[in-house]
């Protein structure tokens, strides 16, 4: 165990060191920090003095440190494009993302374990079929076609739900805004977050499916029966307890996925989170900006890995024996 | 001259079209729609030149006075546009022939691209072991620990950053390229690495190192001919995943640039017409882009199936 979470550690640290080096490499490289500050009538003289000021004639190793430094306490620079710090821009635009994410992570969750379940049981039924068949053509729609024709159907042809932005939002604490208190808040997060949450919704549904199937064929359920036990006690007690292990583990690492996606429905739907200021950080050349985004989820991901990891060991006894190094990766 | 090359193995293989591959495919009426459908739009992408009604390359075919005829409309001028005409007033059937080319161009590329990076390092990694071995993977579990979209997106946003707006756009593709190859080697390279290390074994590649044969060309003749099959399953998905990344990407602006049809950069145009009611002009090509990638994944789904038996009841 003690080995495992140090190699753990490490690589974590390792992923996140890299994307601060590619981040300062960014930010110091790409375009001169001295021409973007000063006027276009500042002499040599005063140019240098600047470099002095800002410490940018110093060894590269001595600034790669400072610029951790600063990371540290949460000094990301300046936006190139809308003249404000780095740091305040991000925390306008997490909660969007986060609220997102997190509603399609339960809609993905909250109606992809029963169908699975469903199917499951049910595996030769016509329905069941026609569900399997419906989670494959999922697999080659992307993202952002099921948005368009989500907005098509429900904003544009039937006018119910609105097609972009977040509707009004809440302040809750400190800058923390939620569009859940609202109605026009809720409804504007429906079209995104089943856009969002349908892929992972049909990973859910085909996963819980096979391991329901894997979990029935097994003596101990079919002892479960053999003793009269009540069907639903089997199923759900018995068979379906045994297989929300693996599920636990998608839903953690598909969180990665999803907000990964987020950028791509933030975009359709014009969200504003993350993804779309990440997306205009690119089109406008937005340096700081891009690179702070590079840190930012170089250390979200890790965090969420190493987070997984980790429950994993404490849910599953072979890991914290040291039998298995890493989790079986799909 | 290479007269070493299987004499004896060529005589005993029979032919491809009385191969076991050859029986399932005739044998699976997905496997073979899947193939048709691919094949009829690899067709097309190619002869677009010839196929396609109008030049959408060439700015001379917009006609402004034509912008967004719904499908089925006739022209100013007597055209006739089967499914429609974009905002420019350029025909959507030959835009959507030109995008097909350009994805199946990006898709085929970065698979190409992707697949020999990944074998060369799974090789490597497989038949070196050591720290060679323990670098290489160590970087591909970094990597597959985030999403692939992701890693292109950032990939060709910092490239695109760095370039500039001027020499991006002229670069546009091969970024693009090398941006989706950057994040897909990694299934090549860990799939061909573990079989690498089955086959390391086995007496024939013993053979070989006592008979003095140099390790290139052990890895390059005796053991890569032996690790293909798997590389072929995963390349074919992986087209398909390339296809719906490129038109990702430039869905959101990030891909090949606006002058370029391409399928995805399609959607993203029509897209800012959803709501005056020019649905044609983002349902075609995306409909095009399902239809795409929906047959390269059967057939992808069916190709894993035939080459590995024991999956073949699940």
């Amino acid at each position: 165990m003690g080995t495992f979470i140090f190699r753990r550690l490490s690589q974590t640290l390792f992923v996140v060191l890299a994307a601060a080096l590619a981040s300062f490499v960014l930010l110091r490289y790409v375009g001169d920090p001295v021409n973007n500050m000063v006027g276009q009538a500042a002499s040599l003289a005063e140019r240098d003095a600047m470099r002095r000021a800002l410490g940018l004639d110093d060894s590269i190793l001595l600034q790669f440190v400072r610029f951790l430094r600063d990371i540290v306490n949460g000094d990301l620079g300046v936006s190139y494009r809308f003249g404000v710090p780095v740091s305040r821009l991000l925390m306008e635009r997490l909660p969007a993302t986060l609220e997102l994410s997190v509603c399609a992570m339960l809609v993905a969750t909250l109606v992809g374990v029963p169908l699975g379940v469903w199917t499951a049981l049910h595996r030769r039924g016509v329905l069941s079929h026609v569900l399997l068949a419906i989670s494959l053509i999922g697999v080659a729609l992307p993202t952002f076609l099921i948005g368009i024709v989500l907005i098509l159907i429900f904003s544009v042809w039937l006018g119910w739900l609105p097609s972009f932005g977040r509707g009004a939002t809440v302040a809750i604490g400190h800058g923390w805004t939620t569009g859940l208190l609202t109605t026009s808040g809720l409804k504007a997060l429906v079209l995104p977050s089943l856009t969002l949450g349908l892929f992972q919704m049909t990973l859910i549904m085909r996963l819980v499916r096979a391991e329901m199937l894997e979990v029935l064929r097994t003596d101990y359920i079919r002892f479960a029966r053999a003793r009269g036990l009540p069907r639903t006690t089997v199923n759900f007690d018995h068979a379906l307890r045994n297989t929300l292990v693996p599920v636990i583990t998608i839903v953690g690492l598909q969180f990665g996925n999803i907000f990964a996606f987020s950028i791509i429905v933030e975009t359709v739907f014009q969200w504003p989170g993350l993804g779309l200021l990440v997306i205009q950080s690119i089109q406008f050349a937005d340096v700081p900006l891009l690179a702070s985004y590079l840190v930012l989820i170089a250390f979200g991901f890790a965090l969420i890995n190493l987070t997984v990891d980790l429950l994993y060991a404490v849910i599953d006894p072979r890991v914290r024996a040291g039998l298995i190094v890493s989790r079986a990766r799909l | 001259m290479s007269t070493d090359a299987g004499l004896s193995d060529r005589a005993s293989n029979p032919p491809w079209w009385d191969s076991d591959l050859a029986y399932d495919f005739l044998h699976s009426p997905v496997a073979m729609a899947a193939a048709s459908v691919a094949l009829v739009l690899l067709i097309v992408a190619l002869g677009a030149d010839m196929i396609a009604p109008y030049d959408s390359n060439n700015p001379a075919s917009a006609n402004v006075i034509d912008a967004r005829l719904p499908p089925g409309a006739i022209g100013f001028a007597g055209e006739h546009y089967i499914l429609g005409t974009d905002p420019q007033g350029r025909d959507m059937l030959s835009a959507i022939i030109y995008g097909l080319r350009t994805s199946l161009i990006v898709g085929f590329s970065s698979v190409l691209l992707a697949a020999f990076v990944g074998i060369t390092l799974g090789l490597l990694s497989g038949y070196c072991g050591g720290l060679i071995d323990s670098v290489i993977m160590r970087i591909a579990d970094v990597q597959l620990s985030f999403p692939a979209i992701l890693i292109a997106l950032l990939v060709d946003g910092v490239t695109r950053t760095v370039m500039g707006r001027g020499a991006h756009d002229a670069l546009a593709v091969p970024v693009l390229v090398i941006a989706i190859s950057a994040s897909y080697w990694v299934q090549y390279a860990r799939t061909v690495r573990g079989l690498v290390l089955v086959e390391r074994d086995k007496e024939y590649v013993l053979a070989a190192r006592v008979t003095g044969v140099a390790p290139v060309r052990i890895i390059n003749s005796h053991i890569r001919p032996n690790v293909m099959g798997p590389v072929l399953v995963i390349a074919t998905i992986n087209l398909a995943l390339a296809i719906l990344t490129e038109a990702t990407l430039s869905f959101l602006g990030v891909g090949v640039p606006p002058t370029k049809p391409s399928l995805g950069s399609l959607v993203r145009i029509g897209n800012e017409f959803l709501f005056s009611g020019d649905w044609w002009i983002s349902i075609f090509p995306g409909a095009m882009l399902v239809i795409l990638s929906l047959s390269v994944n059967l057939l992808g789904d069916w190709l894993r199936d035939a080459l590995n038996p024991k999956l073949s009841d699940g």
